[in-house]
C-alpha cells in the first residue's frame, strides 16, 4: 500500500514538472497557449479593477484558454505590482500598472519595486489633475488663485499624503513659486466633501471625480494640469496655456516582466489595443467618466521614464521620502 | 425617482436576495457563536461580483435577520445567539421554563419587527437631513464625534472599566499600524509589505468575534444543546399585542439613537431598552420572571439599532457599529463612497437601501411567524459538524476580502487573542470601537491642526463641535455624578 502511494506521489511530481515545463516554453507563435491572469493591484470593484475587467472582457476572445483578473491588494499597490514584476516572463501574468509604480519607490514604500522591472505593453487611460474651487469662490481663474496664494496660505485638499493629487498640488505650487497648506484626506470623496462644505480652499483631484458637482453648479474648475485640453471639457484651460508649465496626472496601463520575448509583448499589445477600441469598452469608459488614452509600448516606456524622474524630484523636494 | 426606486427594489432578483439574506441571517443569529458581525463579514465576499443594490441589500438582510435570530437560542437554550440577544435571556428563558416558548418567540418576532420598522422610518426621515448637515462637519467635528464615540467605552465595559479602557487602547494601538495618513510615514510595519496599508479590519473582526467563539465551542463540543420545548401558539395574544405596541416603538427609538452613536451596537441597544422598560414600569419587580415587556423591550431595542447604525454610515461615512463598518467596506468595493455625496449622486441607491431594509423587516416577520420550527432545527446541528464549518468559513472569509494569505494569519492571531480575552472576561467590543474610531480621531485631530496651522481654537469654533464636547463630558462624568447623588439620598 505504502509503495503504491510513493509511486503515485513520484508520478504526480514528474507529471507536474513536465507540465510546468510545457507552460514555460510557450512561444510567441502559440501564445496564449495557457490561461493568462491579469493582476490588478487594487481591490475588486474599485475604479482600476473595473477598467481592467472591462478591457479583459473585450479582449477575452483572443485568449482561448481563459483570461482572468486577479486582485492582489496591499501596500498602496506595491504588493500586486511586485508580484507581477516577479512573475515568469512568458506573458502568462500581465500586470495592470498605475502611476504609483513611479511614485512609491521614491517615497520609500515601494518594497523594492522599480519601473524598469516591467516591459511596458500599452497605456490605456489617463486622468489629469483639475484645480477646483467652490462655485462661490472669489477666484475665477488660475492666475487669480495663484496670485492670492502669494499672500494667503491656501488650504489645498488631496486624496492622501504622497498620493498623485498631493504631488499634483505640490508640482503646481513649485512651478508657480508659491506654498500651499496641503491637507490630506482618505481618498478623493472626503476631500470633495470638505471643499463643498467650505472647509478648504481648493482640491487637485481628477476632473472625472468632480464632474458631477461641477455640472450641479456647486464647484468650478479653474484649470487642468494636462498637456492639452481634455476633449470632454474643451472650455477649461490647461495650466500650460496660462503660463504654468506643469502636467501631472494618473494613468493606467499594462506591463509584463522584463525579458518577456518581444513577440509576446507585441501580441498582447495587438489584442489589447483592439479591445480598447471595441464599442463595449468605449461605452463603459464614457459612462464612468474615464478617458481612453492609448500609448504603445515604446511611447509608454518613455513616459514612464519621464514621469519617474519628475516624481523623484518632486518627492525629494517635498521631503516625503521615508527612512 | 420614486418609480426608479420602486422598480430597482421590486424585481424578483432583489427581493430574492433580501429573502435569502434574512433567512441566512436568522440561521446565523440563532446559532450560538455566529454573530451578526460575523455573518455579514462572511457573506461580504459573495457581493463583490454583484451589483451595488442587490449586494448591499443581501448584507442588510443578513444583518436584520441575525439580530433577530439571536433571540431564538436566547429563549430556547438560555444562550444568546448573538451578544445582542443577551438581555432577552432574562425574561425569555422564563417563558420556556413554563412551556410557553412559542409565545415568547412570537413576542420576540413581532417586537423585532416593530423596532426594525421604527428604525427604518428614522433612517428615511433623518438621513437626508443629516446628509445636508454633514457638509458642515469638518476635521475638528469628526475628531470630537470620534472622541464622543470612544467615551462610550466607559459604559460598555461591563464589569470592569479598567479592562474596557485597556481593551479600547489595544484597539487604538492596532490602528497605528501602517502608513500614517498625514505624513506618509510607515509605522510599526517592521519592513513587512503586508502591514503597509494597516491591519485589515475585517480579518481582525472575524478573528475576534467568530474564530475565538469557535475555539471556545471546542471545549464543550461533545455536550449537545437539546431543544426539548414544543413550539406552538406563536401568534401573540391580544394582551401580548398591547404590550408590544406600547413598548416596541419606545424601545425602537432608543435603539435607533444608540445605533446612531458611532461604535455603539445592538447589544447596548438591547440592554439600554431593557433598563428603560424596567425603570419606567409600574411593576419593575416582575422583570426577570418572564413577562412580555422583558422580551419586547430588548428585541425592539436591538433591531432598532440596525437602521440607526446606517444613519451616520450613509450620511458621513462614520460607522454606527461594527456591522456598519463592514457595510462601508462593501460600498467602497462597489466604487461608492459613503458620505453626503452619496445622497446627491446616488439618490436611487440610497432610497433603494431604505425600501429594501423595510422589506427585509417584513420578510423577517413573515419568516419568523411561519418557519420558526425550521430555524429551531438549525439549533440541533451537532457542534462537531458546525464548529469545523465555522473554522472553514473564517479562513475563506478572511482570505476572500483581499485575496491575501497574510490576512488569514491575522485572523488566526486575533482568534487566539479573542479566545484569551473571553477567558479573562474582557469584552472585545471596546477593542473594535478603538480600531474603528481610533484612526478617525487621530487623522482628523491632525488634519484639523493642519487646517488651523497649529491653533487649537479650531476645536471650539463651531456649535457642532461644542455639542460633541458637551455630550462627551456628560457621558464621562454623568454616571459618577448620578452615583454620588444616589448615595447622598440614601445617607
Amino acid at each position: 500500500m505504502k509503495k503504491i502511494l510513493v509511486t503515485l506521489l513520484l508520478l504526480s511530481l514528474t507529471f507536474g514538472a513536465v507540465f510546468a515545463q510545457g507552460v514555460g516554453e510557450a512561444s510567441a507563435d502559440t501564445y496564449p497557449s495557457g490561461p493568462v491572469s491579469v493582476i490588478v493591484p487594487y481591490a475588486a470593484g474599485g475604479g482600476t479593477d473595473l477598467i481592467a475587467r472591462a478591457l479583459v472582457d473585450a479582449a477575452k476572445g483572443n485568449f482561448p484558454k481563459n483570461i482572468t483578473v486577479e486582485n492582489r491588494t496591499g501596500g498602496g499597490g506595491a504588493v500586486g505590482m511586485s508580484y507581477g514584476a516577479n512573475a515568469k516572463p512568458d506573458g502568462s501574468v500581465i500586470t495592470m500598472i498605475t502611476v504609483e509604480l513611479v511614485t512609491l519607490p521614491h517615497t520609500g514604500t515601494g518594497a523594492g519595486l522599480y519601473y524598469d522591472q516591467f516591459e511596458p505593453i500599452m497605456m490605456l487611460n489617463s486622468a489629469y489633475s483639475a484645480i477646483t474651487v467652490k462655485a462661490d469662490s472669489p477666484y475665477n481663474t488660475l492666475n487669480e488663485f495663484l496670485d492670492a496664494a502669494k499672500t494667503k496660505n491656501m488650504r489645498v485638499g488631496n486624496s492622501g499624503v504622497g498620493a498623485i493629487w498631493h504631488l499634483a498640488a505640490a508640482g503646481l505650487a513649485k512651478t508657480a513659486g508659491v506654498n500651499f497648506n496641503h491637507i490630506p484626506f482618505d481618498g478623493a470623496a472626503p476631500a470633495i466633501t470638505s471643499l463643498l462644505g467650505g472647509h478648504i480652499d481648493a482640491i487637485t483631484v481628477s476632473y472625472a471625480e468632480v464632474d458631477s458637482q461641477v455640472r450641479a453648479g456647486n464647484l468650478k474648475v479653474l484649470a487642468v494640469l494636462a498637456p492639452e485640453r481634455i476633449s470632454a471639457t474643451p472650455d477649461i484651460p490647461t495650466a500650460k496655456e496660462l503660463g504654468y508649465d506643469v502636467a501631472i496626472g494618473t494613468w493606467r496601463g499594462f506591463g509584463v516582466p522584463k525579458n518577456t520575448p518581444k513577440a509576446i509583448v507585441d501580441k498582447i499589445y495587438s489584442f489589447f489595443s483592439v479591445a480598447a477600441q471595441s464599442p463595449g469598452f468605449i461605452q463603459y469608459m464614457a459612462n464612468t467618466n474615464n478617458i481612453i488614452d492609448v500609448l504603445d509600448g515604446a511611447e509608454y516606456g518613455k513616459k514612464l521614464a519621464v514621469d519617474n524622474a519628475m516624481f523623484k524630484a518632486l518627492i525629494d523636494e517635498l521631503g516625503l521620502k521615508q527612512q | 425617482m420614486l418609480v426608479e426606486v420602486l422598480s430597482s427594489v421590486f424585481n424578483l432578483q432583489i427581493v430574492f436576495f433580501i429573502i435569502v439574506g434574512v433567512f441566512t441571517g436568522i440561521c446565523i443569529g440563532a446559532l450560538p457563536g455566529l454573530t451578526a458581525t460575523m455573518g455579514v463579514a462572511l457573506v461580504l465576499p459573495l457581493t463583490f461580483g454583484m451589483d451595488a443594490i442587490p449586494g448591499i441589500l443581501l448584507l442588510i438582510g443578513v444583518y436584520v435577520g441575525a439580530i433577530y435570530g439571536g433571540s431564538i437560542s436566547a429563549i430556547l437554550l438560555r444562550t444568546p445567539g448573538t451578544p445582542a440577544a443577551a438581555a432577552t435571556i432574562l425574561d425569555g428563558y422564563e417563558f420556556s421554563k413554563r412551556g410557553e416558548s412559542g409565545r415568547a418567540l412570537g413576542i420576540s418576532t413581532v417586537s423585532s419587527f416593530v423596532g426594525g420598522v421604527v428604525s427604518v422610518i428614522a433612517l428615511w426621515l433623518i438621513s437626508p437631513q443629516l446628509a445636508k448637515l454633514a457638509l458642515r462637519f469638518s476635521a475638528p467635528e469628526f475628531f470630537l464625534l470620534a472622541i464622543f464615540g470612544l467615551s462610550i467605552i466607559a459604559s460598555i465595559s461591563g464589569n470592569s472599566l479598567s479592562k474596557g479602557v485597556l481593551c479600547g487602547a489595544l484597539g487604538i494601538t492596532l490602528s497605528f499600524i501602517g502608513i500614517d495618513s498625514i505624513t506618509g510615514y510607515p509605522r510599526f510595519v517592521f519592513n513587512n509589505i503586508n502591514l503597509l496599508s494597516g491591519m485589515s479590519f475585517i480579518p481582525v473582526m472575524i478573528g475576534l468575534f467568530a474564530m475565538s467563539q469557535a475555539f471556545t465551542t471546542i471545549e464543550t463540543i461533545f455536550t449537545p444543546d437539546q431543544v426539548t420545548q414544543k413550539i406552538s401558539k406563536v401568534w401573540p395574544s391580544k394582551s401580548d399585542w398591547k404590550v408590544i405596541m406600547r413598548q416596541g416603538p419606545i424601545s425602537g427609538v432608543i435603539g435607533t439613537i444608540i445605533g446612531i452613536i458611532p461604535g455603539a451596537g445592538a447589544e447596548i441597544g438591547a440592554f439600554v431598552s431593557y433598563g428603560q422598560a424596567k425603570k419606567t414600569s409600574r411593576h419593575p419587580e416582575l422583570f426577570g420572571t418572564g413577562i412580555p415587556e422583558g422580551i419586547a423591550a430588548p428585541e425592539a431595542g436591538n433591531n432598532g439599532v440596525t437602521g440607526g447604525a446606517l444613519i451616520p454610515m450613509l450620511t458621513m461615512g462614520v460607522p454606527g457599529d461594527a456591522v456598519a463598518a463592514i457595510l462601508i467596506g462593501a460600498l467602497t468595493v462597489q466604487g461608492l463612497q459613503p458620505g453626503p455625496l452619496l445622497f446627491t449622486e446616488h439618490t436611487t441607491l440610497v432610497y433603494s437601501i431604505f425600501l429594501g431594509m423595510f422589506i427585509a423587516n417584513v420578510t423577517m416577520l413573515v419568516l419568523g411567524l411561519s418557519s420558526l420550527k425550521l430555524f429551531v432545527k438549525v439549533l440541533s446541528v451537532p457542534k462537531g459538524i458546525l464548529t469545523p464549518m465555522i473554522f472553514i468559513l473564517c479562513v475563506v472569509g478572511s482570505y476572500a476580502i483581499n485575496t491575501n494569505f497574510f490576512d488569514v494569519g491575522v485572523m488566526l492571531f486575533f482568534g487566539i487573542v479573542g479566545y484569551f480575552m473571553q477567558k479573562a472576561d474582557v469584552s472585545v467590543s471596546p477593542a473594535v470601537l478603538g480600531l474603528i474610531l481610533g484612526p478617525m480621531a487621530e487623522s482628523n485631530f491632525r488634519r484639523a491642526l493642519l487646517m488651523s496651522e497649529g491653533s487649537y481654537s479650531i476645536f471650539f469654533s463651531s456649535p457642532i463641535a461644542w455639542i460633541f464636547l458637551l455630550l462627551t463630558i456628560v457621558t464621562l462624568v454623568g454616571p459618577t455624578i448620578g452615583e454620588m447623588a444616589r448615595k447622598k439620598r440614601q445617607s
